[in-house]
């Protein structure tokens, strides 16, 4: 019976065409298949709780996907969704076109100063907030205490890359599967190309001169992509170039990776019993430098934003900063622990006694705090952005180059061919972007 | 006259063929096996095949996480109503090309088929303009649309291998007798046509089921079908082997199921008039 | 036979089909030929002026072009080998006498049914990671080192997933022309003394050349635009090592959102697609006649 009515329903809402459902205000949330966005959802009934008047719709994709389909959306009005989660890299870019809503009347207790300093400012034009952070990292070194005492190594807590370099052959075991680091080799700008932009600040190299002319044909870039195919083929595991953030997090909780320099969201899933084999033993330092002055560390926050031409626009700002608050972490940590509550958005959560507890808070705190977009690399540059160029052409760039140095990786072509390639793409792609501007 | 096999030889085949067949089938039953572990299990080495301990939490957890039965709805009412409505459009197409035959009838046959070899991607953004002005983006109605026109040459091109198959002559009888062609086509050629109306019908709706590029692309959370269930399961963070196979078995269990039992029935229709 | 009033009957009854496909072929073709001589990207909205050949003379010169359209060809020739010489071997192997016929049957049709996501998401992790996929579990087990298929062989790792969704179907259609064959032809053709191979050569594979024919025909349509198994498994990689045509206009006009560029690539594909059907046509007129 139930079926013949989903049946005779489903039947009739289909003969109801597009007409929108304007009785009850229903909103639409894209968002990531990442655990804490996982958590937000599983907590929808507590927003119900608040605002038992606003219906919330899910749609949770891959990341790859997602980006592709919401900015699809947001690009031709399509107006499917109500809020998005969107990076640092997208939220100014968007901004700028008019394609959000400024986020300038959240309520009084949302605490708007209690933002971190350097993600609040990557969400802002014009000083006003385009997307409220959900959660905010950096990148740093995860690694094995037990490994590293049993080989005789202390990991410093700023570490070079030569340290990194040396400490990771050692470990590696590869009959006892253990391999000595674990880095992204996913092509992907979100994937291999954010940490190798990352890396290659730390090694003076930068993408664009002052004039936007491409880089990759400089000294520095060839060391950086050296060092890292070199590394990852001696002690890297194997298929490391299809291994991006998810991939990498398996192979650490399975204690596969005896270092691994990724997100410091991660520092949370890896220290969890539930889901890490090795949740007990791990440690966490700074990001490695080369002695020039920049660590290869990262800034990027997944935030909520409203496209703009959204029918719900009210009840979507509700969402927004009820999935941003410090309730909301509250909640979660009520729910959850400490360890679990969405970290690097808020000053309050790192003063918290309970929240310092956390073994990896100061480390990610310190780690997002060295983080400057405005100022990525040794030498001057006329982008901002770390691990991203905030231009429109970047993600087709950077696609395309990611494909290459994952080629690289895979020992299909050498560091020096990719980086020819990466040269000659970018120029293109600039010459017909009409660089410089 | 069959001939003449030994017993040896008959086992001999049988055994080859159930290796081959389960060969074959191995990904899919690893599949519906993994989705029962749970995530350590999923990944042991070496791999543990039946005895570990049975859960169905994975299941709990996907339907915790999506409405799978929302999705379930979309994908049927997609997949049926695209099919049936193209069936509507594709029996008078068929039939006439099938017994009314011109001059271009092959020509206007291989280009409908040529419609199908058109890459999706290419005609993404503006087919998402279009929906975007009239309203049909997220909707089933839009799809419908959509499926039904990318596989009516399909359905068009099986039913007039079909047709063509029926006797000629019971229909120049009917002529003589009077029948109208609405009657013709009611009365003779319907209960002839039955059976390969029925096979086009699960060939198309196992397409429309299937079908990923554009039921992801058109739709959020209303209209959304399996295929977009499925695409919140892939690369997620941490371990996912067995969540990711309970997904899949619940996606594709339906249409293996009546794949399955109507399986004589679709092989016929399989043959495309290859075989007469 | 036809009088002039049955005439017109059965154009009415086509047309319906006929303008439907017309419009959904025209409308998106009018469209991108449209996008295609504009600098359009999404990402960068303005009055998108009009800009010639440009879009195309970047599709043409792009470093993955070249390699883009073999890796087309690949695919599509690849799967077809596979398909057709390992569907007539299953099929004549399913054409003997066996205990179990119908659910060895029901095994080998079962890859058909399961949609094409999720079996390249299955055969990806849990067949063909190099870790904990179930291939590096036996290569490990059995001493040797796990193999790393997706990055070493992409192209051929993507041929061998879609061979096995359509094996089952080529298997079928060929099983039944096999069920067709006159058996007595066959035997006469044992009493004069031809082998085995020889019977096989003469006499079934004539036999089955109008399956074949209609193997080949509905394959290469679907596969010509094989995308979803590329995306999940590779993403065209590593570098452009599996990208065919579909995924690069894919990359372009929706990974870059340069809907120009897409545009000019789509209309290329739109010829080539074109072409493929001609020459498909010729060889149907010869083996099909319809």
């Amino acid at each position: 019976m139930r079926f013949i009515k989903s049946l005779a329903g489903a039947a009739a809402s289909a003969t109801l065409l597009a007409a929108p459902m304007t009785l009850a205000e229903t909103i639409t949330i894209a968002t990531v298949n990442n655990g804490d966005m996982i958590r937000m959802q599983g907590l929808t009934a507590e927003f119900n709780a608040l605002h038992p008047d606003i219906e919330v719709n899910w749609v949770t994709l891959e990341e790859n996907v997602l980006r592709q389909r919401v900015t699809t959306d947001v690009a031709t009005q399509g107006g499917q969704y109500d809020v998005m989660t969107i990076g640092t890299y997208e939220v100014p870019i968007w901004a700028a076109q008019g394609w959000l809503v400024a986020l300038d009347d959240l309520p009084a207790d949302y605490d708007i100063d209690d933002l971190l300093p350097s993600i609040r400012d990557g969400l802002t034009v014009d000083g006003k907030l385009y997307a409220a952070p959900f959660y905010g990292e950096s990148s740093m070194v995860m690694y094995r205490t037990d490994l590293f005492e049993a080989a005789g190594l202390e990991m410093p807590a700023a570490p070079s890359w030569d340290f990194i370099n040396e400490a990771a052959r050692k470990l590696t075991d590869k009959d006892g599967e253990i391999y000595g680091i674990c880095l992204r080799g996913k092509a992907g700008w979100g994937e291999n190309i954010a940490f190798l932009t990352a890396t290659a600040n730390s090694y003076g190299a930068r993408w664009f001169d002052e004039e936007w002319k491409p880089q990759f044909d400089s000294d520095a870039w060839k060391q950086t992509l050296t060092m890292y195919i070199d590394l990852m083929q001696e002690a890297g595991p194997p298929g490391s170039a299809s291994n991006g953030f998810n991939e990498n997090l398996a192979l650490f909780q399975t204690g596969k990776c005896a270092m691994w320099i990724d997100a410091t969201v991660a520092a949370s899933f890896v220290t969890n019993p539930k889901d890490s084999q090795v949740a007990d033993k791990v440690g966490f330092a700074l990001a490695p430098d080369n002695g020039l002055g920049k660590r290869g560390n990262w800034l990027w926050a997944w935030s909520l934003g409203i496209p703009a031409g959204t029918d719900s626009e009210e009840a979507a700002k509700k969402f927004v900063a009820w999935a941003t608050s410090k309730a909301y972490l509250e909640l979660v940590a009520d729910k959850e622990g400490w360890a679990n509550v969405p970290p690097g958005t808020r000053a309050s959560l790192y003063a918290n006694p309970e929240y310092q507890k956390v073994p990896f808070a100061q480390m990610t705190l310190d780690s997002i705090s060295s983080a400057d977009p405005k100022n990525p690399t040794v030498d001057p540059v006329p982008y901002v952005g770390v691990q991203f160029v905030a231009i429109p052409e970047f993600q087709g760039i950077a696609t395309a180059i990611g494909q290459q140095f994952s080629a690289a990786l895979a020992g299909q072509i050498t560091a020096e061919q990719a980086l020819q390639n990466a040269q000659v793409l970018a120029e293109r792609e600039m010459r017909r972007a009409g660089y410089p501007k | 006259m069959a001939r003449a096999i030994t017993p040896r030889q008959k086992w001999t085949f049988t055994l080859v063929a159930w290796g081959i067949g389960l060969l074959i089938f191995f990904p899919i039953l690893w599949t519906i096996l993994t989705s029962f572990k749970t995530e350590a299990q999923a990944i042991a080495d070496p791999p543990v095949f039946f005895a570990f301990d049975w859960t169905t939490e994975n299941y709990t957890t996907v339907q915790e996480r999506s409405n799978y039965f929302h999705h379930f709805m979309n994908s049927v009412i997609i997949a049926l109503g695209s099919t049936l409505i193209g069936l509507a459009i594709a029996i008078p197409a068929a039939w006439s090309m099938a017994f009314q035959p011109a001059r271009r009838t092959k020509d206007i046959l291989m280009w409908m088929l040529s419609t199908k070899m058109l890459p999706p991607v290419g005609v993404l953004v503006p087919i998402y303009l279009i929906f975007r002005d009239v309203g049909l983006l997220d909707t089933r109605i839009g799809l419908v649309i959509v499926m039904t026109l990318i596989n009516l040459p399909i359905i068009i091109w099986m039913l007039f291998t079909y047709f063509r198959e029926i006797p000629v002559d019971i229909l120049e009888a009917a002529r003589m007798d009077g029948a109208t062609l609405r009657e013709e086509i009611i009365y003779i050629l319907t209960p002839m046509a039955v059976p390969g109306i029925a096979s086009t019908l699960l060939l198309n709706v196992i397409l429309a089921w299937n079908e990923a590029f554009w039921t992801i692309n058109l739709t959020a959370d209303d209209a959304a079908p399996l295929t977009a269930f499925i695409a919140s399961y892939s690369s997620p963070e941490g371990l996912f082997y067995a969540k990711l196979s309970a997904a899949s078995t619940m996606a594709i269990a339906p249409i293996l199921i009546i794949g399955w039992f109507s399986q004589k029935q679709l092989v016929r229709g399989l043959t495309f008039g290859a075989v007469k | 036979m036809a009088t002039q009033h049955s005439r017109a009957a059965a154009r009415l009854m086509i047309s319906p089909a006929v303008i439907l496909l017309l419009a959904w072929m025209l409308i998106p073709l009018g469209l991108t030929i449209y996008f295609s001589v504009l600098r359009y990207n999404l990402l960068m909205p303005g009055d998108n002026p009009f800009v010639g050949l440009e879009n195309y003379e970047f599709f043409f010169t792009d470093p993955a072009f070249t390699g883009a359209v073999w890796n087309t060809v690949m695919l599509v020739v690849g799967v077809l080998i596979i398909t057709v010489v390992g569907g007539t071997m299953l099929a004549l192997l399913l054409n003997q006498p066996m205990f179990g016929q119908g659910i060895v049957r029901i095994l080998v049709i079962a890859p058909f049914f399961v949609m094409p996501t999720v079996s390249a998401l299955v055969w990806k992790n849990m067949f063909m990671n190099p870790v904990n996929g179930l291939f590096a579990h036996l290569a490990k087990g059995l001493g040797f080192e796990a193999f790393d298929f997706l990055s070493t062989v992409p192209l051929l790792s993507i041929i061998l997933i879609v061979s096995w969704q359509w094996l089952p179907f080529a298997t079928l259609i060929l099983l039944t022309a096999f069920q067709s064959l006159d058996s007595e032809q066959l035997e006469a053709a044992e009493m004069d003394g031809a082998t085995g191979v020889a019977r096989f050569w003469y006499i079934m594979l004539p036999h089955l050349a109008r399956a074949i024919t209609v193997v080949i025909l509905i394959q290469t349509i679907f596969l010509l635009s094989i995308f979803a198994e590329i995306l999940v498994t590779t993403s065209g990689g590593p570098g452009t090592a599996s990208t065919n045509l579909t995924y690069l206009i894919y990359a372009q006009s929706l990974l870059q959102f340069d809907v120009g560029l897409g545009s000019a690539g789509g209309v290329f594909a739109i010829i080539l697609a074109n072409i493929v059907a001609i020459f498909l046509m010729r060889m149907i007129g010869k083996n099909l006649d319809l």
